[in-house]
């Protein structure tokens, strides 16, 4: 029997655990409520390289001590950051779970050495250029670039080479002063937990951080769309993406986006995949909802021959057209909603899959639904519902940005 | 069958031939109410005629393109009605099916992938389309040098025809007639060395009689073997303006049939499993070369390899390169205690984590059987890794000196390699 569980220390850090005694793992995480929107021009990126510096040591540990552990549990562990959040997780046998959370609060107040911070400053400009070579990447950052303008969901996670060449260790370190407050986080384990047992070591280990008052800056959208061509001579193939206002993650049309989502742009058995995909006209052509703090989108993305660019882009528009004037046949509801469910159940027999759906639930929405509460919103969506979507968020106004060989 | 228990995992693992070689492995788990289907059936890319590389690739896709009484609309629909998760590809030796599903819809997918494997419609009208995008492949992976990297390294290092990049070639893809696949495919479709695995909610019986009703029919015969030729190996750049050279090295192993595999597999873990291994530690963390630096193992039945990866910017890329092959060199005097003690514990953690996972147990039960001819239960999995210790690990790799290397580039500049390490 699964049981769900929340207390919150007095620091303001809140602690939600899924107990699923018939686990054989379980799955930790911290989840801290900062990312890139919560940057600044000036230290652009700093979100991601923290999450990095998270793992170079503490006052108790050097970074080698870190890695050593988390191997020594036979723990599969990582961390990442979005434009929203940055995570640190673990999925652990149960065993190991007291010298994982000893291990993962540490790490939550780092040394940050500045020997260190020049060295991963090396390893971060590496995975820039990592992600210049993927163009699928490089498209993304633009049309967000694009789309939001100057609001912060602007900004690039890794931030740029000159933005990271130019950050100081004491930059960083204001930065984390300011965000990475107890009461700005959550601490989130699934699968089989002793509660008491992980309320006394948080308590431990984390009940003497001082309270700190984050606060993050939701100024409004200012979407007007627009176009952009990004010209590459060295890409054989043509890629595009197109984006324009969704409901946000707090929003009630969120469960009717994400079937409208899967029904247009799932990668098999979508309208894009058929107007698309399936006669051959496109490798790939997705269609997507993100749901992020207080604002939304949707966005698709393809990537053709560049002779057929043209063409592409003109069904991408038509099939959004069609939407809006006819929305979802009742089957194809139907047929998203039992993938997204079924994919839902799948991911819920893994403590790792539940940790970071409970983890970011608390962060956007301080609330916890079980699986089944959640399958049963889902099921709730009908046509009225997707039809609602569409006439709040009409796929417009809409930014297009496309990166390929051709010259305009 | 056996019953196995690990740390509270019981799981019920079954084995059946059909009459036609068909072989059936069925894992039932208790605490799941998924099921998880693989398929491997011998028509990947190291059997695709020598004029038409590439077939497999095409074939993937095509073969799903309508089958039984549905067209390509009817079975996508019907498949996305019951939920299935789903991916078809070619890989070297298998073409693979894999689902995933809640249990209780088995009965309804399992004839799908019969009629699929037994009862393709193979049309004109899917052809065109299936091999289009297989064309659009071959251009993908030129924008995506780390993709082209691993093609590369496997058709310099491999024997052929096993090295064959799954995705062929531009001018025998051009080539390809909707009459010649076909025929194709009615040369390489058998039961005989294809492997059908299920995990999950499921019971062997009932499973067992579907899988004969719908599977039963399946033709048998040898599955089609190419002739092996050595590989090319050595030194091989490929120019490229790419923001970071992207290297690749190989080096032969054992296969994973030896009863010494597990020992380099753990060897494998020590050099790269997690973060404190030591290709991470000494490259990325002490020196901060690279993002990404890893080694892995790759089996096929009859060899197998290590292969390395760094991708880094070019004024670093030598200095990587030199680093890495230092580290293998070190390796060969030995491992520490505290490094076999971590990889070991990691890797039994895997073994565990992984028993929650339908999919992963499909998947490893069927690669259990192409490697050593019966799935293996998650004790003698853990009790493999537990009996190696410091002294044979290390015996071995004195006597399992990272050979003759073959090493790939891409990106701005070749870089020098040691003549003495080059195949």
């Amino acid at each position: 029997m699964v049981t769900f569980k929340h207390t919150q220390l007095k620091n303001g850090m809140d602690i939600v655990a899924e107990i699923n005694p018939d686990a054989q793992s379980v799955a930790i995480g911290f989840m801290v409520k900062t990312g890139s929107r919560d940057e600044t021009d000036d230290v652009s990126g700093v979100s991601h390289f923290l999450e990095h510096m998270m793992f170079k040591g503490t006052s108790r540990r050097s970074s080698a001590d870190v890695n050593r552990e988390f191997d020594a549990m036979g723990a599969r562990n990582n961390a990442f950051t979005s434009n929203e959040v940055t995570c640190y997780w673990a999925h652990i046998l149960p065993e190991f779970l007291p010298a994982a959370l000893d291990l993962l609060a540490d790490m939550m107040r780092p040394a940050l050495h500045s020997d260190d911070f020049d060295m991963e400053k090396k390893v971060i400009l590496e995975e820039i250029a990592l992600y210049l070579d993927r163009p699928g990447h490089v498209l993304y950052e633009a049309i967000m670039k694009d789309h939001f303008g100057r609001h912060p969901m602007a900004y690039s996670i890794l931030g740029t080479k000159e933005s990271i060449t130019a950050l100081t260790r004491d930059q960083m370190k204001t930065y984390f002063d300011a965000r990475y407050g107890p009461g700005n986080m959550v601490l989130a384990v699934a699968g089989k937990v002793d509660f008491d047992e992980l309320l006394r070591l948080s308590e431990e280990k984390c009940g003497q951080w001082k309270h700190l008052d984050v606060q993050r800056q939701y100024p409004a959208a200012e979407i007007k769309g627009g176009r952009r061509h990004i010209a590459d001579p060295k890409l054989k193939r043509h890629y595009v993406a197109l984006m324009c206002p969704g409901p946000s993650a707090q929003h009630d049309g969120r469960y009717a986006a994400q079937v409208l989502a899967d029904a247009v742009g799932d990668h098999e058995g979508s309208r894009f995949y058929w107007a698309l995909v399936e006669p051959g006209l496109a490798d790939e052509a997705d269609f997507s909802f993100y749901p992020h703090d207080k604002v939304g989108s949707f966005f698709a993305y393809a990537s053709c021959d560049p002779a057929r660019s043209g063409q592409v882009a003109d069904i991408l528009q038509s099939e959004l057209k069609k939407i809006i004037l006819h929305g979802l046949t009742d089957q194809e509801i139907s047929r998203s909603k039992n993938k997204i469910a079924t994919a839902a159940v799948l991911q819920g027999e893994l403590p790792l899959g539940r940790m970071r759906n409970i983890c970011s639930r608390w962060i956007y929405n301080k609330e916890y639904k079980t699986l089944e509460e959640d399958l049963r919103l889902l099921e709730s969506v009908d046509a009225d519902a997707i039809k609602k979507v569409i006439q709040e968020y009409p796929f417009d106004p809409i930014t297009t940005t496309t990166l390929g060989p051709a010259a305009a | 069958m056996s019953i196995v228990k690990t740390t509270g995992i019981k799981a019920r693992q079954d084995v059946t031939t059909l009459s036609n070689g068909l072989t059936l492995l069925v894992e039932s788990m208790p605490d799941v109410r998924s099921a998880a289907l693989t398929i491997l059936t011998p028509m990947g890319a190291a059997s695709d005629p020598a004029d038409g590389l590439g077939s497999a690739n095409v074939l993937a896709d095509w073969i799903t393109r309508g089958a039984g009484e549905r067209d390509n609309r009817a079975l996508t629909d019907y498949l996305d009605s019951l939920g299935v998760q789903r991916s078809t590809s070619a890989e070297t030796v298998f073409m693979r099916f894999n689902a995933s599903m809640l249990a209780d819809k088995l009965p309804q997918v399992l004839p799908v992938y019969g009629d699929i494997l037994l009862r393709p419609m193979l049309s004109d009208a899917g052809f065109g389309p299936a091999r289009d995008l297989a064309m659009q492949q071959l251009d993908a992976i030129e924008d995506e040098p780390a993709q082209k990297l691993n093609l590369l390294i496997k058709s310099r290092h491999f024997p052929q025809p096993y090295g064959r990049p799954v995705v062929g070639k531009k001018e025998h893809l051009t080539a390809l007639t909707p009459a010649g696949l076909r025929q194709d495919f009615a040369n390489r479709s058998t039961a005989r060395g294809s492997i059908l695995a299920v995990a999950g909610a499921v019971e062997f019986a009932a499973v067992r009689d579907m899988v004969e009703q719908h599977f039963g029919l399946w033709q048998s015969k040898e599955p089609v073997q190419m002739p092996a030729q050595a590989a090319a190996g050595g030194v091989w750049h490929e120019q490229q303006a790419s923001n970071q050279v992207q290297i690749g090295l190989a080096f032969d192993a054992i296969p994973e049939s030896d009863p010494d595999s597990i020992v380099l597999q753990i060897a494998i873990n020590i050099l790269s499993g997690g973060m404190g291994a030591r290709l991470f530690s000494e490259i990325r963390e002490k020196q901060g070369l690279c993002y990404s630096v890893s080694a892995g193992y790759m089996s096929l039945k009859h060899f197998g390899a290590v292969l390395g990866y760094a991708g880094t910017v070019p004024e670093r890329a030598q200095k990587t390169l030199d680093s890495f092959l230092h580290e293998l060199q070190r390796f060969s005097a030995g491992a520490q205690r505290d490094e076999l003690d971590r990889a070991q514990v990691g890797m039994k953690a895997r073994v565990i984590m992984n028993g929650e996972s339908s999919a992963a147990r499909a998947g490893a039960i069927a690669h259990d059987f192409y490697h050593y001819g019966r799935p293996r239960t998650l004790d003698e999995l853990r009790a493999r890794i537990e009996s190696v210790d410091l002294k044979r690990l290390n015996a071995f790799l004195d006597t399992h000196r990272a050979g003759k290397m073959t090493v790939v580039t891409i990106g701005p500049a070749p870089l020098a390699v040691p003549v003495d390490m080059i195949g």
